[in-house]
């Protein structure tokens, strides 16, 4: 766990025009674990890859913090506890997709991305596939902490395209890497230390396709005071308004000092529903 | 589950289904007999994943129409096109041949003549489909069929894959087309026309000609960004046998502007057999090997390329890819990257900084980070700050009055309407109490007996509406921290009336001069302890908190001193600064506890150490009170029933009257240890005392309270005061209801703990209101 108090909030929205919701979230106080999965693939399939995703993840995360499982020695013993256990929770989750996306032809194709974070003690590890998006707002400023893998982003990365451009191309759904396409696949893995005041936002490719960067950063610097819970609705709502082609689904989660609330943030803190 | 293994011998638009083909993922291909022409055909079934989606299977439809149409020699012959069962489907010719893919792997270099021949009539059969507007993304040899005739035949037109590129913003990991094929701009996402088909016949042919792909590249999106990105390689550096004006050619088709190009199919078709023409020319005349003629057309540069690093090859030869349409010619310089910071003049061959992908922050371009928007904005929202702050707190503050002028008499009306309805239910369950029956039994025995109470059930029915009701309230947002007080009240109402039916409701008002008597420091304890625990349990303490639970440790320590004289009856006019001194700080501590807590843990923990301090409360004031009679009990019976009256006593008795209850006591205790008692055998003493007690205060203990009394009176003669002590805990402990209503008269612990829960319902509901913006 975390020495910092950490608040989270986490919303998923249908959209306007399709008719399920492929999206998936998870949050977690007591693991310190925040998901967005986003299915892809399939008539039935995606939002089933998704819940996959995030439910073995969380569950093999939970198992391992109790015990119930170890990970092996050998499974990358240079890497910290922390980034190992995502790590195996991940991939694990993917073999569960794979296997349940070969088990029947109205599974196959099927497959998910997938970007979490695990919070350990004063940092952040992070597990990314896809082209879900890590945020991080410091200093009023917010920074992409993960790299999309989709084609039109590995073409950014080469200088083909330039960020403009690949935010309007059609190869920007064609995705370099998911969850559940392949029995083994390659995860990025980033760590990274937080501190107090950070607002971590993990969103799915539907936030972003509504709602800029700019206009995102805009609405967490003036609404600093808002709870994060209405915030997040907010930035939902506002993407949906815009765009709402996708499913969009945000998770927001907010660093604060532990131990430095004032006596009336306390009270209030005690008295508003969270 | 697997939908197209059962098809196997089914039946599709009259033909039978023989066996599976190929599997992909848009669908699978199955070899199948057509009944009514007794021939072999191929049925292509959509995968049913994608047969829900309206728009793919429209396309779907549409384009396999469209080819149906062509009937064109090089192209695949389609039959029918529908839906069956479920399915849909296309009916194609089966050819019996292979594919070119297939045939340059089993003879490893064609020779040059059939080659050409051989992608001469792709050329045609392109062009008659591109006549017809349709576009075949994925040419590629294994999509050129070759009949045992020699005949090339198209196959595989990009049917679902135009599906799966026209559904636009559904994700997908497959990009339509062949990485090794694919057409620069067709992997760059943009607007794709027929042009990109023939950048696919170029790269086909290289590799035909050669054996090797145009790019290699240890992933797929290496090697399409290659197509891009990098220089056209010249197939006859590995291909020396081929004619100059061939390698030209191929170059000119792989061109990364399709305007660079040939423009249609039937210009490449032209070209190549107006160079064969004349390459047969040559060899007549005697001039025959490979030649570099770059013709009237001259359309082709060659590039020395050589150990060139890959990123100034890319930044070189960024000049050929398709990007602008103003400057085409090989003049320009302006480089394809779309880096921010490079400079447009930049000589070419400079290599330019690595931006590999360990550096996801410099996906941050200027664009992002303009620092105007820092200021601009927030300035607005200044001056609208302004206008609210004049306009907005006299409008909240009304509202948040009414809010609490509402909902705060509406509450404290609510509970107090539970209360009395819980209340009464016990009084009508006390009935049926049976005095020996254990715990259990008289907990549940009330609701099940009701013929001797007729109004029970319809108090019954009141208590559950009146549930009802407080599940309800919570979807309040003014009371939705209360409902779990509210529960506790209608149990601790509930318990009052069971176990105290002579006391009024309305004696409630009077409890207020009890709460600061000896035997509320119980009530207190428990609090306290169970605080005390729950904080020690509490993960990551910070010592803060960890001091503040081991003062809650030491003021429970106190409490439990101050409590171990249980035998004092309520007084109200015992040491009432020293109660309210300990009183405080132990309210002052509990709060800074209570609102120091984050976790949701503790703020269950609240409400279930709530319930258990009522449940332990009302035992502990129930053994308090059987004592405090004791009590009572032992002055009388010291003089009436034991001694004689004698010069110590009521020496004793007259400093009673001027220092208190212990002095009398402790005189008490030392005459105990001489006394006649002690000689007996305990089943003699007993009846002795039991006796003297029936003689000397009669009227006093009825037939089931007298054996009680001597018992614990006996002990108290034959082991002193501690003694005695314990056995009314040990006492208490086994038969727990028994004696529940001892204490009755003065049992205000029930209205006790309903005072306190009152009192926080209102505070949490008044602070919601206060606190919450969103009511």
């Amino acid at each position: 766990m975390s020495s910092f108090d950490i608040e989270f909030a986490a919303v998923t929205d249908i959209g306007k025009i399709r008719e399920k919701n492929e999206d998936n979230v998870l949050i977690s106080s007591d693991l310190g674990l925040g998901v967005v999965a986003d299915g892809m693939g399939g008539h039935s399939a995606g939002e089933i890859a998704s819940s996959i995703a995030v439910s073995v993840l969380a569950e093999t995360i939970r198992k391992v913090n109790n015990h119930q499982l170890k990970i092996p020695d050998n499974f990358l013993p240079k890497l910290e506890p922390a980034e190992r256990k995502l790590l195996m929770a991940a991939n694990l989750a993917n073999a569960a997709i794979y296997s349940t996306a070969q088990s029947s032809d109205v599974y196959r194709m099927m497959g998910t991305t997938l970007t979490g974070v695990l919070f350990d003690k004063d940092s952040v590890t992070a597990v990314h596939v896809g082209d879900s998006r890590l945020y991080l707002f410091r200093d009023n400023k917010l920074v992409q902490i993960t790299t999309d893998h989709s084609l039109a982003m590995e073409h950014v990365r080469r200088g083909l395209l330039t960020r403009a451009e690949a935010d309007h191309s059609k190869i920007q759904n064609v995705l370099t890497r998911a969850m559940g396409i392949k029995k083994n696949i390659e995860f990025d893995l980033l760590k990274f230390p937080v501190k107090a005041g950070d607002i971590l936002l993990l969103c799915s490719d539907g936030l972003y396709k509504g709602l800029s960067e700019n206009d995102m950063a805009e609405i967490l610097r003036t609404n600093a005071q808002t709870p994060i819970v209405k915030l997040c609705k907010q930035l939902v709502r506002i993407s949906n308004d815009h765009d709402g082609q996708d499913n969009i689904s945000a998770v927001l989660i907010k660093i604060l000092p532990a131990q430095k609330l004032s006596f009336t943030q306390r009270v209030k803190r005690f008295f508003v529903k969270k | 589950m697997n939908e197209n293994l059962s098809l196997v011998g089914q039946e599709i638009s009259g033909c039978e289904i023989l066996n599976k083909v190929a599997a992909g993922g848009m669908g699978a291909v199955y070899k199948a007999r057509h009944k009514a022409l007794n021939r072999i055909v191929c049925v292509k079934i959509l995968s049913p994943a994608l047969a829900n989606d309206k728009k793919a299977v429209e396309l779907f439809l549409t384009e396999a129409r469209a080819i149906a149409e062509l009937d064109h020699p090089n192209i695949v012959n389609v039959y029918n096109v529908g839906k069956e069962k479920g399915y849909y489907f296309i009916v194609m010719s089966f050819i019996e041949g292979q594919t070119l893919s297939a045939l340059l792997k089993r003879k490893k270099i064609l020779p040059i003549g059939l080659v050409l021949d051989l992608f001469e009539g792709v050329l045609l059969g392109l062009q008659a489909a591109h006549e017809k507007g349709i576009i075949h993304r994925d040419i590629k040899p294994s999509n050129i069929l070759i009949t045992p005739q020699g005949q090339p035949k198209l196959v595989d037109f990009g049917i679902a894959k135009k599906v799966d590129k026209e559904k636009g913003s559904t994700k997908t990991t497959e990009l339509a087309g062949t990485a090794y094929f694919i057409a620069p701009e067709q992997a760059l996402g943009r607007d794709i026309d027929t042009r990109a088909d023939l950048y696919s016949v170029g790269a086909s042919l290289y590799y035909v000609l050669t054996g090797q792909f145009p790019y290699n590249g240890k992933n797929t999106i290496d090697i399409i960004q290659k197509h891009i990105n990098n220089p056209v390689p010249d197939p006859a550096k590995i291909r020396s046998d081929m004619p100059g004006w061939l390698s030209l050619a191929v170059q000119k088709l792989m061109s990364k502007n399709p305007d660079d190009r040939f423009q249609t199919a039937k210009e490449t078709y032209l070209y190549f057999k107006k160079m064969r023409a004349e390459d047969q020319l040559r060899i007549k005349m005697g001039n025959s090997g490979p030649a570099i003629d770059l013709g009237e057309e001259g359309p082709l540069k060659i590039v020395k390329e050589e150990n060139l690093p890959t990123e100034s090859i890319k930044k070189q030869r960024a000049q050929q890819a398709p990007v602008r349409k103003q400057q085409t010619t090989a003049s320009s310089r302006m480089p394809l990257m779309p880096q921010l910071d490079a400079v447009p003049d930049a000589a070419p061959s400079a290599p330019r900084p690595p931006q590999g992908p360990q550096e996801p922050v410099k996906m941050m371009t200027a664009d992002e980070v303009k620092p105007v928007n820092v200021f601009q904005p927030s300035k607005k929202t200044h001056s609208f700050n302004l206008r609210k702050k004049v306009a907005e707190p006299v409008g909240n503050s009304i509202r948040l009055v009414t809010n609490l002028l509402v909902f705060v008499p509406l509450f404290m009306v609510f509970a107090g309407v539970v209360s009395f309805v819980f209340y009464t239910l016990g009084k009508i369950c006390s009935v049926h109490v049976v005095s020996h029956a254990g715990l259990l039994y008289n907990l549940v025995a009330p609701f099940f007996a009701s013929p001797y109470a007729p109004n029970q059930l319809l108090a019954m029915g009141v208590a559950a509406v009146a549930l009802v009701f407080v599940f309800a309230s919570s979807s309040v947002k003014a009371f939705s921290h209360s409902t779990s007080l509210l529960l506790f009240i209608a149990f601790i109402s509930y318990m009052a009336g069971l176990f105290t039916p002579q006391v009024p409701f309305m004696q409630l008002s009077h409890m207020g001069s009890y709460i600061f008597t000896p035997e509320y420091y119980l009530c207190y304890l428990v609090f306290a302890a169970v605080w005390a625990i729950g904080l020690c349990w509490r993960m990551n303490r910070t010592a803060a908190q960890g001091i503040l639970g081991a003062a809650l440790v030491a003021l429970m320590m106190v409490l439990s001193y101050l409590s171990a004289h249980l035998t004092m009856p309520p007084d109200p006019a015992s040491v009432f600064a020293k109660v309210l001194f300990y009183v405080s700080i132990f309210c002052a501590v509990l709060g800074i506890y209570y609102l120091a807590s984050r976790k949701t843990k503790d703020k269950i923990l609240l409400p279930f150490v709530m319930m258990m301090a009522g449940v332990v409360c009302i035992w502990a004031y129930s053994v308090s009170g059987l004592v405090g009679n004791l009590d009572t009990t032992l002055g009388t019976l010291s003089r009436k029933v034991v001694v004689r009256t004698t010069e110590s006593v009521e020496s004793n008795e007259k400093m009673e009257k001027l220092v208190g209850l212990d002095s009398r006591r402790n005189a008490f205790s030392t005459l105990d240890k001489t006394n006649e008692l002690t000689m007996l055998s305990s089943e003699e003493a007993f009846n002795v005392l039991k006796g003297r007690i029936a003689q000397g205060a009669p009227g006093v203990f009825n037939e089931e309270t007298l054996p009680l009394f001597t018992y614990l009176l006996l002990n108290y003669y034959r082991g002193g005061e501690t003694k005695m002590k314990m056995s009314v805990w040990d006492y208490a402990i086994t038969f727990p209801i028994k004696n529940f209503n001892q204490n009755a008269q003065h049992n205000n612990a029930y209205f006790f703990l309903l005072t306190i829960l009152f009192v926080f319902g209102t505070i949490t509901c008044a602070g919601t209101i206060f606190f919450n913006e969103e009511l």
